[in-house]
């Protein structure tokens, strides 16, 4: 029982949940408005672990300014992505709609192709960085500075992207797209515009999610496939296209997750997951919180 | 010659040259055939259900995972044969079991569930192993790599002739109304769940069965090889190359994927992947009913021309 309610417990379940919760709403943000499952979302956070690593190694880059870089090269890698690829299918109806109907199958092409890459330019080998190792105490908490950082950095863009949503011009145009993509068309929203910027915001996340992954753990070339099966868990349990619903699902996950370990042992860990994960497919598949649609 | 002829015809040349292979050779190339024949066993079983229907699995290592457990399981107690038998059985019954409620999930949601659920039993599997205190399971007299070797080829045979039948069949018919609008065929009386079960069920037998065999081959069982989910992935590639709604495809679509590990997979595995990937997205975009699809293409233009 001590354990359950200890502190650390607590800031280990806010740090899983933090990251669950950032990469849940990237993910999210590409599917609710464009209907495409980026399987290769883990890579694009492998990607941006890579840029701190080798900007902190080789370039003793302070790793948060890394991290900002990190989001950066991601968003800019996502908008060139959805220029050279994805603009002009756009243009053909049919090749939309096969890009559709086979998302997973092709971005699990661009999964396979990112991870070998990596593996041919960095070898397979873990690397990692000690960077912040010292522990801070807060009261009866003691945690290591970096996973601190990886809360707060972390919360604060989840925030920073629910605020863009709900404020600004852009944020309006996306919730009208993930509600009515034509009708949105119809009311004079640039579609392709903000599918780009769509594609930059939801890239940068996974980016940025991916520094503050290598502040605290190895990064490796197929360190992103758990990554994406997480992230996949949080936005079917938060429902499809429902990016409030990622945030809470995500720091849900991050509790389940933990307490469920703590209270059993590490080896249910991945059973725990996929459990919750079909369990909600197969009983609610429009998500905790979405409304039930016909679909 | 008459052209309905020429397929079977050059299907039974293949199996025959299949089974007359260990005559020639015992060594490296046996065992390139039997991997060839296994893949082709996998993949025309996937096709029954998600060739067809448009369900696609994305967890058909779970019925090679348990097709191989049945038989560790098994092993030294019942013959070999039985288990073989007994491994496709169960698969039969778990693909029900799961099919009744996961077929009713559609598009996307349908090929993550499936995976998740193979995952899932993969780590069940791993925790019951860990909870029996086993950590991998030797096989102690296997038999010869020979025998194994027309067990899979027959496989092979039994489910290229199941896909066959049933894309020739009233049950064929109705897995295409599926996948071209489920809502229609209902409509229009077709017993959907029921077929899509079905299908799932016989797309599930020879997988187990495969699986059951390979394990003897390996001599060695242990969870997390024998349901990688690397396997579900390459049976949906090979199908995707091949062309999933034609029996020509996934044996095209293996020899293709054979071509290719056999040059790359050795020397440079990452290159391997890289181009199985580029493929894979060149496929679907581009060529989406596969070479075998292609092929016909191809065929009745050149048809077409040389009436002109």
């Amino acid at each position: 029982m001590d354990l359950l309610l200890s502190p650390q417990l607590l800031a280990s379940a806010l740090v899983l949940g933090t990251l669950y919760a950032l990469l849940a709403l990237g993910l999210n943000l590409i599917y609710g408005t464009m209907r495409l499952l980026n399987i290769a979302h883990g890579e694009i956070v492998m990607i941006g672990g890579y840029v701190v690593y080798w900007g902190f190694t080789l370039a003793s880059l302070n790793p948060f300014i890394a991290t900002v870089a990190a989001a950066l090269a991601a968003a800019l890698l996502g908008v060139a992505l959805f220029g050279s690829v994805l603009r002009p299918m756009l243009r053909s109806g049919e090749l939309m709609a096969r890009v559709e109907a086979n998302s997973l199958l092709i971005f699990f092409g661009v999964s396979v192709i990112l991870q070998n890459l990596a593996a041919l330019a960095f070898t397979a080998s873990p690397r990692g960085i000690s960077f912040l190792d010292e522990i801070i105490e807060i009261g009866a908490l003691r945690i290591g500075a970096d996973r601190l950082v990886v809360i707060i950095v972390g919360l604060a863009a989840c925030f920073g992207c629910l605020a863009l949503f709900r404020l600004t011009t852009l944020g309006l145009a996306i919730r009208a797209i993930i509600q009515q993509r034509d009708a949105a068309a119809l009311v004079g929203i640039d579609i392709t515009r903000t599918n780009m910027a769509v594609f930059a915001l939801g890239f940068g996340v996974a980016g940025l999610a991916g520094g503050l992954v290598a502040m605290i753990e190895q990064v490796s070339p197929f360190m992103g496939f758990p990554y994406t099966i997480a992230a996949f868990i949080v936005i079917i349990l938060g429902g499809l296209g429902n990016l409030t619903g990622s945030l809470v699902g995500g720091l849900l996950l991050g509790v389940v997750e933990t307490y469920g370990v703590a209270l059993t042992s590490a080896s249910y860990r991945s059973i725990l997951l996929y459990g919750v994960f079909i369990a909600i497919l197969l009983i609610r598949p429009e998500g905790l919180f979405g409304k039930r649609r016909q679909r | 010659m008459n052209r309905t002829a020429i397929l079977p015809l050059v299907l039974a040349i293949l199996f025959a040259a299949g089974l007359l292979l260990p005559a020639l050779t015992t060594g490296y190339w046996l065992g390139v055939a039997l991997t060839f024949f296994m893949w082709v066993g996998l993949v025309q079983s996937w096709v029954i259900l998600s060739g067809l229907t448009g369900y696609l699995s994305l967890g058909h290592a779970v019925f090679y995972g348990l097709g191989a457990y049945v038989m560790v399981l098994t092993w030294g107690q019942v013959p070999f044969e039985l288990a073989i038998l007994g491994a496709g059985l169960a698969c039969v019954l778990l693909a029900v079991a799961i099919g009744v409620p996961c077929l009713r999930v559609r598009g996307p949601y349908f090929v993550i569930l499936t995976f998740g659920v193979s995952e899932l039993v993969k780590f069940i599997v791993v925790n019951i192993e860990a909870g029996l205190g086993r950590a991998g399971r030797l096989i102690f007299g296997a038999p010869l790599i020979e025998t194994l070797y027309y067990w899979i080829v027959i496989l092979a045979l039994v489910a290229t002739a199941l896909a066959f039948l049933v894309s020739h069949s009233r049950l064929g018919s109705g897995l295409r109304a599926i996948r071209e609008d489920e809502t229609a065929a209902e409509t229009t009386g077709v017993p959907v769940t029921r077929l899509k079960v079905i299908a799932f069920a016989l797309s599930a037998f020879v997988p187990g069965m495969v699986g059951a065999v390979m394990v003897l081959r390996t001599t060695y069982f242990e969870t997390i090889h024998v349901f990688n989910p690397i396997t579900s992935f390459t049976i949906v590639t090979i199908a995707i190359i091949g062309g999933s709604d034609d029996v020509r495809g996934p044996i095209l679509g293996a020899a293709f994927l054979m071509i290719l590990s056999e040059t790359l997979l050795v020397n440079a595995p990452e290159i391997y992947m890289i181009i199985l990937g580029a493929l894979l997205i060149l496929f679907v975009l581009l060529v989406p009913k596969g070479i075998a699809g292609g092929l016909t293409g191809l065929i009745a233009r050149r048809r077409r021309e040389a009436g002109s």
